[in-house]
């Protein structure tokens, strides 16, 4: 899983992607793009409505977000050339399969809010910990 | 295959693929095709999958890419030695489960 580069980025490029965020994430989500064009129409279909869910639930963005869409692809990529059907490759509950992958990356900013705020709700509520921690950097 | 298989399969997938994957390499298609054929009829092959990419990331598998006829280079999936010790740690919480489910079974009786 290389993503790039390791050398250090230009001051300038430092600032660009302040604004415009991650260069390299837009170039790899561009490039998953790409190869989702490039599937059958029902695998197309099918993923298009899977990335929709990932977008409201997921992780929005970041490396992390990059690698599951990639990985994403690899699946339907390989499922597509093996000619597996839609059906087999998402059993009877749709939404189980994509919880379980979704798991594998880091999760979404607004979940990753509303767990660490009732988490340390509760432990305030048990009288562990007083200090208010609302962070979402854990 | 049942609901209450479908649930307990949950737990015990991870520990299932990585006794097949114990055996021999293997890619997922194979992986979901064997476990099919023992009678887990209703798995799903995304559901093989996204257990395979959570071993990867832990560290349990080794990852080879091997070219094929048709389609993208597919990703054969092997134990290593982290993965041995991961299973070997399943297997004795396997036991314990199996064996305080089974005394409850004989207690009930």
């Amino acid at each position: 899983m290389a993503t790039g580069s390791n050398e250090p980025k230009s001051r300038y490029l430092q600032y660009l992607e302040m604004v415009t965020g991650s260069l390299e994430d837009k170039r790899r989500y561009r490039q998953y793009k790409a190869r989702i064009k490039q599937l059958p129409e029902d695998y197309r279909t099918a993923v298009e409505a899977m990335e929709r869910y990932l977008m409201h639930f997921g992780p929005a963005d970041g490396a992390g977000a990059m690698a599951m869409y990639e990985d994403l692809a690899d699946l339907f990529e390989r499922s597509a050339a093996d000619g597996t059907p839609i059906r087999d490759i998402f059993g009877e509950d749709p939404v189980e399969f994509v919880e379980a992958f979704m798991a594998n990356y880091p999760i979404g900013q607004y979940r990753a809010r509303e767990r660490n705020r009732f988490t340390s709700a509760i432990s305030r509520a048990a009288g562990e910990d007083t200090a208010r921690d609302d962070r979402t950097d854990r | 295959m049942g609901k209450q298989l479908t649930e307990m399969l949950k737990g015990t997938l991870e520990g299932l693929v990585l006794a097949i994957l114990s055996g021999r390499p293997a890619y997922g298609y194979e992986i979901t095709a064997w476990l099919r054929d023992q009678g887990f009829s209703d798995i799903a092959e995304g559901t093989v999958y996204a257990l395979l990419v959570r071993v990867e990331r832990r560290g349990l598998v080794d990852v080879e890419k091997v070219p094929s006829e048709k389609g993208p280079p597919r990703k054969v999936y092997s134990l290593n030695a982290q993965g041995r010790a991961y299973l070997e740690e399943f297997w004795t919480t396997w036991s314990f489960l199996a064996e305080r489910l089974e005394r409850l079974r004989e207690g009930g009786k």
